[in-house]
């Protein structure tokens, strides 16, 4: 359990050491606190006493090699692992102070204030103008006016409305697979969720795309806490204000991204940033 | 190695031959009966056959009152078994995945898929036209419905298992409840599949004749009473085509067309569906 203790130091104070760029008013509330989770698929145990808080309104990167465990940390945040029978976690998931993991949640109602983008865009099989209306529907009902506006803003938010406003009625299939993902994003922007969730949203898409969400992320910081998922180091550097780094199921290291790129204290979080291994 | 290359050359070209043997003796047979019966059966096609009863021997008549019945019987027995396979089916693919329920159903579900018609007919001669006392149109719509159910269960499970997990996942991820990911989600991503699923059982049942023997029987007299003996296409060709009578043989023959180009047409539109899928 040598490892565990490295990981725990490099995390040892709850607010992370004042970076070059580190907040420098206020104190950072916390919106989303992991306490010591551990996740099974399984017999697998594939996290390992994670802890690792999310910031309100700030962006937090996620990085490490494939398999350490980043997407299934990101899937516990919402609880969607609970759709798969043998999959369970133990440990505190904190949203504002209540523990999201204990059982009897009502995980509609959370999952409409997580949101989460996935890794291969997913639009339904249904209209642009369907694919936004749908979510709201489910938790409003508004005149048809209102909900065209709203649409209408999602749409807008995620910058993907003037390629989409002159064929709202068509399949959201139709769409590029950059523009699909920006749909996907303007689906869960639209149902106003506290979190959003990105798991390698830009993995499927060219850079001219992948540049178009990151700006999106960029102004959606204002209003929402994000959690991104990435295998690409540049754009952790780029969109993120806290990055934490994770490796074989353990949470190494973590602290505001211009620390972690420059000067992490983690010998592995240094050897998987340089690019010697992973 | 030019010798071990020529070798393998020449197999192939044998291979290549054996199979397009096949596939033309195979084909050949289908178009055999194809031919044969637009040669027999489109020559006594006419208005006549669409409007008047079954006749007796040496009478001219048509085939209104088996249509009529092969039609209801037919419907009926599709929205009996429809819902039902399509439960089944999502229960399986979206429920129960994970469950030993679905593995016992599944197999169960194989069996009945590949069980002899006939068998079938006689189960609900046990439990419906004996206890009744008489054959009905009922009893067949049902014993057509048990043979529809199996192979809605089987297309429906498969359809919704091909709907990729992500979908559900990110439908799920924006709070909605199960049965609405189900409802608008996944039925719709696997809408013309299952719909395929339906026809296909509607072409499967449309030929079937001996469970209706045990059930629905006949009827040489318009009715659309389904507490009654009924009359429908297969058993009337059955019947007429075994006679000695010359027109009786004839309207078997275009009975047998009339249903050939109905399971057609329903093949096409499954065709089509299936296509659209892809490309939508």
């Amino acid at each position: 359990m040598n490892s565990m203790d490295t990981a725990n130091t490099a995390i040892a104070p709850p607010v992370p050491v004042a970076g070059k760029d580190a907040e420098p008013h206020g104190k950072l509330a916390e919106k989303v606190l992991v306490r010591n989770l551990d996740f099974y698929y399984g017999d697998h145990r594939a996290l390992k006493t994670v802890n690792v808080p999310l910031y309100d309104r700030k962006v937090t990167a996620f990085i490490g090699p494939s398999g350490c465990g980043k997407s299934t940390l990101l899937r516990i945040l919402n609880r969607i692992y609970d759709l798969y029978p043998n999959q369970r976690a133990e440990g505190e998931v904190l949203l504002d102070g209540h523990n999201i993991i204990e059982p009897g949640q009502d995980l509609n109602l959370l999952r409409a204030r997580i949101g989460m983008v996935f890794q291969k865009p997913t639009p339904f099989p249904m209209s642009i103008y369907e694919n936004i209306a749908f979510g709201i529907r489910l938790y409003e009902k508004l005149p048809r006016a209102e909900l065209d506006q709203r649409v209408e803003s999602a749409l807008r938010r995620a910058a993907i409305w003037d390629e989409a406003k002159d064929k709202l009625q068509a399949n959201g299939l139709s769409l590029s697979g950059g523009q699909q993902q920006r749909l996907c994003i303007a689906r869960t922007v639209a149902i106003k969720p506290e979190v959003i969730l990105l798991d390698e949203p830009c993995s499927a898409l060219d850079p001219i795309s992948t540049a178009k969400i990151e700006e999106l992320i960029d102004e959606l910081k204002d209003d929402y806490t994000i959690a991104i998922v990435t295998h690409n180091m540049q754009q952790a550097a780029r969109v993120s204000d806290y990055t934490a780094f994770m490796y074989l199921g353990e949470l190494v290291e973590f602290d505001t991204t211009s620390k972690m790129f420059t000067t992490p204290t983690d010998r592995r979080t240094q050897d998987y940033i340089t690019g010697r291994f992973g | 190695m030019l010798d071990l290359y020529a070798r393998r050359r020449h197999r192939n070209t044998m291979v290549l031959v054996l199979s397009i043997g096949a596939t033309v003796v195979g084909l050949g047979w289908l178009v055999m009966i194809l031919g044969t019966l637009l040669y027999e059966g489109f020559s006594g096609l006419s208005l006549a056959v669409f409007t008047e009863m079954t006749p007796p021997p040496g009478a001219a008549g048509g085939l209104l009152n088996p249509i009529m019945g092969s039609l209801m019987i037919t419907v009926i027995a599709v929205l009996i078994g429809t819902p039902i396979g399509i439960l089944a089916g999502t229960y399986m693919a979206e429920y129960g995945k994970y469950a030993k329920l679905s593995m016992v159903v599944r197999f169960i579900n194989d069996i009945l898929l590949s069980a002899p018609s006939i068998v079938i007919g006689l189960f609900v001669y046990e439990i419906m036209v004996a206890p009744m006392g008489h054959f009905s149109g009922w009893a067949g719509a049902v014993a057509l419905a048990i043979i529809v159910i199996p192979v809605v269960v089987r297309t429906t499970e498969d359809m919704l298992a091909l709907v990729p997990k992500e979908l559900r996942e990110a439908a799920t991820a924006l709070g909605m409840p199960r049965a609405h990911v189900i409802g608008y989600v996944s039925y719709r991503a696997a809408r013309a599949g299952m719909i395929t699923g339906v026809l296909l059982a509607v072409a499967r049942i449309s030929g079937e004749t001996a469970p209706l023997l045990f059930t629905a029987l006949n009827n040489q007299f318009f009715s659309t009473d389904l507490n009654a003996p009924i009359s429908s296409l297969p058993v009337v060709i059955f019947q007429f085509a075994l006679s000695p009578y010359a027109d009786w043989q004839k309207l078997a023959w275009i009975g047998a067309l009339i249903i050939t180009m109905a399971v057609l047409a329903l093949s096409i539109t499954a065709r089509a569906l299936a296509g659209s899928r892809k490309s939508s």
